[in-house]
């Protein structure tokens, strides 16, 4: 990289305010690719990228002031975040806000408010404090305790129902057990004993229209005109950029309003048929960054805590990538997940830069802790 | 193992994490890499597909609304006119989507206003996947009007247009009729459809996802539709058609014909079969009314060809005008066969073998010239061609092309058996025989040029035989019912027994053929009368009176001077005296 001169002293200067800067980055590129497809998905209304920009603007906030707490404090906190939002996951069940026919909101009076985004963070971090405080690679027993704490807010959010917030949150504490060294022939089990959970899962868990997005999934054309829509139209209009792309503001099918949730999920779809491959391959690339710096700070954080946290932040966000853009090209079945900071939306944004703002704490920090 | 779980709890054995981390770092690559495969794929290597079908979703080709040209004959007069009416369309998704089917007082109202079955109406939209359902096409204004109060979700107007015939019946085969899509079906709707409706102007243009025109692609102008006038003149061609269909049911006809055409210029003032139909209301018809029996039908014209034996024995040069053939005893054999006339006419003028309409005379002089010099001159006289008119569905009648004709065939043709013709060719040979002997093709469309003809008689031949043709309207010949008070008139009567398998039979086709006026040829009109089963069955009953009263409707109502002064009409002869005063 041409960079690596410069990094000594630019490292040192963000170092002080506590910002990685090949982060920084990468992610303010990824914000920049958002606010340009937003645009053209949005039929250029600037309302949209105002909005989106207050929001982000927010979450920046929100990620450089989590950057500034030691990983330490995240450490002792861990535990506290986990109860408290596993009791507001109940809380929702009870007495949460019906919309878009889950109940997902908690009414705060003042703003209305998603428990199961405070889970994104607070499941790896009980998972990562709770294992690392044994020695590693965790016992079996360990393992399954592991488990345990990842099911109990998974299930009550898929209960809600959110499948992808729940699969997401239940990958994340996977991650943890993961990178912390379980044993291959427990994952054998796990991944045994996860596939007997799909019956499941499809019998008691799944809403109908969960289902029926797995059965579109599988074969989008049984039913173009209902389910199988979207899929569809997001394939034709990814297909339509071909190489090159048609340029910007000039795609039809997301012009044209054919696409469904242009400017939101299906935001890549739009991206694809504007800007052809090559934006795709730029794309992938700079998430390919991202998470590579990511997993290098995962690498060089020298506590097991630290290194299982940005280690299981790092993979979820790459999740999120890979759910999104597989289910939008069409070999994902179609759940909720938003294209990381690309996507229009605000709860899902804070979180993922909250998650950044601690990786960035565990990337600037770590001397101060360690030595 | 258990040695390393003696260290300090945060101090991590690295190599087994970066072992995990870099299966970690080769599964995202792994990922990546089918991401970019997928992406490639839809985008590079299979994108035409989708491409097309992104095409499909945003690109249409819409025609602008065009309105069918209007028909009118050689005075403006309307034959065909499109008029703006209604589509009822439902969608019924929509339908079903408002719940519309329940308010049930509404769709009895509109069943009623229909004339449907209530139930009849709510099964065509009782399918909820649908999204266009034709329930009513062709609904006058009015109706429409009450259908949009109606306001039923879902049940929709459209523009469209309907063809009306004012002439209704008169001139049914001629004009023809269009289906429910304005397209042109039978006769000269569907001959000038494309100049009818043009060429509806095309316009490709991206719509979006509901429908809405964006932008325009490509626009082409499309070729504004054409009004088509008619050489018809729509007075001739009702008398024609009241004076045809009175005949055909008087005397008890199958069917009826009769074509008046201007002898010089070839335009064809009336075309006019009967029975006929109602253009304007088409159910149940039978096809048989539909046909335009003038050029699709083709008869023995018997007798009425006669005139054409005397003509090619004055053109070869065998007899002159004032010539007289023996026709004695009354019968000759030719080869196996027998020619006979009714009695022994004895010595005959060629008037008179014309007159008398004698099969042994018309024999006789068609035996005098060379085989290939009669069969040239009916070609010449477009006996073996359809009349030019460009028609649908036009027969140039039957004549059968022989190498060698025996004299009984040569003879029968000169007495009208051996050939068919339809009334159209019919009707063209004597407007040659009207016009001096110039061939020209008959005309149905107006147009701006004349056709300059081809002679193909010389012209004191063609006037001498016309002159000889007036006798058979005058005093003992057999067509004096064809007279027209206060104008010469020049015919033939043609009565032929129709052909039936293995010889003939009972069954009588009447023609009348005629010009007038003599002394300055303006119309020759054909009339035919096929199969009467009255008590009347002769040429000279059936078809000449309806000739007659043809020719006497189109020549006053075309204003030619009368040029008879012999006549007993006192009206007619005070009508004389003004013209001769003037003269």
């Amino acid at each position: 990289m041409l960079r690596t001169k410069l990094e000594p002293n630019k490292q040192s200067l963000l170092n002080k305010i506590h910002i990685d800067g090949y982060l920084l980055l990468g992610l303010l590129a990824l914000m920049g690719v958002g606010l340009v497809t937003i645009y053209a998905a949005g039929g250029q209304d600037w309302h949209l990228i105002q909005r989106q920009l207050i929001r982000l603007g927010v979450a920046m906030a929100v990620m450089l002031t989590l950057a500034q707490i030691p990983p330490m404090a995240y450490q002792r906190l861990s535990i506290y975040f986990y109860v408290v939002g596993v009791l507001m996951l109940v809380g929702v069940l009870a007495f949460g806000v019906v919309g878009k026919g889950a109940q997902r909101w908690l009414d705060l009076g003042v703003f209305r408010f998603q428990p199961s985004e405070i889970m994104k963070l607070a499941v790896p971090m009980m998972v990562a404090w709770y294992i690392a405080r044994f020695n590693l690679p965790p016992r079996t027993y360990h393992i399954f305790v592991g488990f345990v704490l990842v099911s109990v807010p998974t299930l009550l959010i898929a209960k809600q129902p959110d499948l992808g917030t729940s699969l997401l949150i239940a990958s994340s504490g996977i991650f943890v057990l993961f990178l912390a060294g379980m044993r291959w022939k427990l994952i054998g089990i796990i991944a045994g004993l996860g596939s007997a959970f799909v019956p499941i899962m499809w019998f008691y868990l799944m809403q109908d229209y969960q289902k029926q997005r797995v059965i579109t999934f599988m074969n989008p054309e049984s039913d173009p005109l209902g389910a199988g829509y979207h899929i569809i139209q997001s394939k034709i209009a990814i297909g339509s950029g071909g190489l090159e792309g048609k340029g910007w503001l000039q795609g039809t099918q997301s012009q044209l309003e054919f696409l469904p949730e242009r400017h939101t999920d299906f935001i890549f779809a739009v991206f694809s048929e504007e800007f052809g491959l090559i934006g795709v391959l730029g794309l992938l690339a700079i998430y390919a960054f991202i998470i590579t710096r990511g997993l290098l700070i995962a690498m060089r954080a020298q506590e097991a805590y630290t290194k299982l946290l940005a280690g299981s932040i790092t993979l979820t966000f790459f999740v999120y990538v890979f759910v999104n853009m597989g289910m939008v090209s069409g070999i994902l079945p179609v759940v909720g997940v938003p294209l990381p900071l690309v996507s229009y939306g605000g709860t899902s944004m804070v979180t993922l830069l909250a998650g950044f703002g601690i990786l960035m704490a565990i990337s600037t920090q770590k001397r101060l802790l360690s030595r | 193992m258990t040695a390393r779980s003696v260290h300090a709890k945060q101090n991590v054995a690295p190599s087994l994490v970066h072992w995990r981390f870099w299966v970690v770092v080769g599964v995202i690559l792994l990922v990546f890499a089918g991401l970019t495969l997928r992406a490639a794929y839809i985008q590079v290597i299979d994108p035409d597909m989708l491409i097309e079908q992104g095409d499909n979703r945003s690109l249409r080709t819409r025609n602008m609304p065009v309105h069918r040209g209007i028909i009118t004959d050689r005075n403006g007069e309307q034959l065909a006119v499109s008029v703006p009416v209604q589509a009822i369309w439902a969608d019924p998704k929509t339908v079903h989507s408002a719940d519309a089917l329940s308010d049930n007082r509404r769709w009895q109202a509109l069943a009623e206003v229909l004339g449907m079955n209530v139930q009849t109406l709510r099964d065509k939209v009782a399918d909820p996947s649908r999204r266009f359902v034709y329930i009513e096409r062709q609904v006058s204004p009015a109706m429409a009007d009450y259908v949009e109060q109606l306001d039923i979700p879902g049940v929709y107007l459209r523009d469209e247009s309907r063809r009306y015939y004012p002439s209704g019946e008169v001139s049914a085969q001629l004009i023809g009729f269009t289906d429910v899509d304005d397209k042109g079906l039978e006769g000269i709707e569907r001959l000038y459809d494309d100049w009818l409706t043009g060429t509806p102007g095309k316009r490709k243009i991206r719509r979006d996802g509901k429908g809405r025109q964006v932008e325009i692609l490509e626009e082409e102008k499309g070729e504004a539709p054409h009004n088509l006038q008619l050489t018809i003149d729509q007075r001739v061609q009702a008398i024609a058609y009241k004076e045809l269909k009175k005949a055909v049911q008087y005397y008890k006809a199958t069917s009826g014909s009769a074509v008046v055409a201007d002898v010089n210029t070839g335009e064809v003032l009336a075309l006019v079969n009967s029975p006929s139909f109602n253009p304007n209301n088409r159910q149940d018809v039978s096809p048989h009314r539909v046909r335009n029996r003038a050029i699709t039908d083709a008869f023995e014209p018997g007798s009425s060809v006669k005139p054409l034996a005397v003509l090619s024995a004055l053109e070869f040069g065998t007899v002159e005008t004032d010539s007289v053939v023996d026709t004695s005893p009354g019968w000759m054999r030719l080869g196996g066969s027998r020619v006979y006339d009714s009695r022994n006419y004895g010595e005959l003028t060629l008037t008179e073998i014309i007159q008398k309409s004698s099969n042994m005379g018309t024999s006789k002089l068609a035996l005098s010239v060379p085989k290939s010099f009669i069969l040239d001159l009916y070609y010449e006289m477009g006996l073996m061609s359809d009349s030019g008119s460009n028609l649908l569905g036009e027969s140039s009648g039957i004549f059968h092309e022989r190498s060698r004709w025996s004299d009984f065939e040569l003879s029968t043709l000169s007495f009208g058996y051996g050939l068919s013709v339809t009334t159209m060719q019919l009707a063209r040979l004597y407007t040659i025989l009207g016009n001096g002997g110039i061939k020209r093709p008959l005309q149905v469309i107006k147009s701006e040029t004349a056709i300059t003809g081809e002679r193909v008689l010389s012209e004191e031949n063609a006037r001498a035989v016309l002159e000889m043709m007036e006798s058979v309207t005058q005093e003992g010949g057999s067509g004096t019912k064809a007279r027209v008070p206060g104008y010469r008139v020049a015919g033939k009567t043609g009565t032929s027994r129709k052909a039936v398998a293995g010889g003939y039979g009972e069954e009588y086709v009447n023609i009348f053929a005629g010009v007038a006026p003599v002394s300055n040829p303006q119309l020759a009109v054909v009339v035919l009368i096929n199969e009467p089963r009255g008590e009347l069955y002769y040429a000279g009953d059936t078809a000449a009176p309806v000739f007659g009263s043809i020719m006497t409707g189109a020549l006053q109502l075309l204003n030619v001077p009368p040029d008879n002064r012999r006549v007993s009409s006192l009206a007619v002869n005070a009508q004389v005296e003004v013209l001769d005063g003037a003269e």
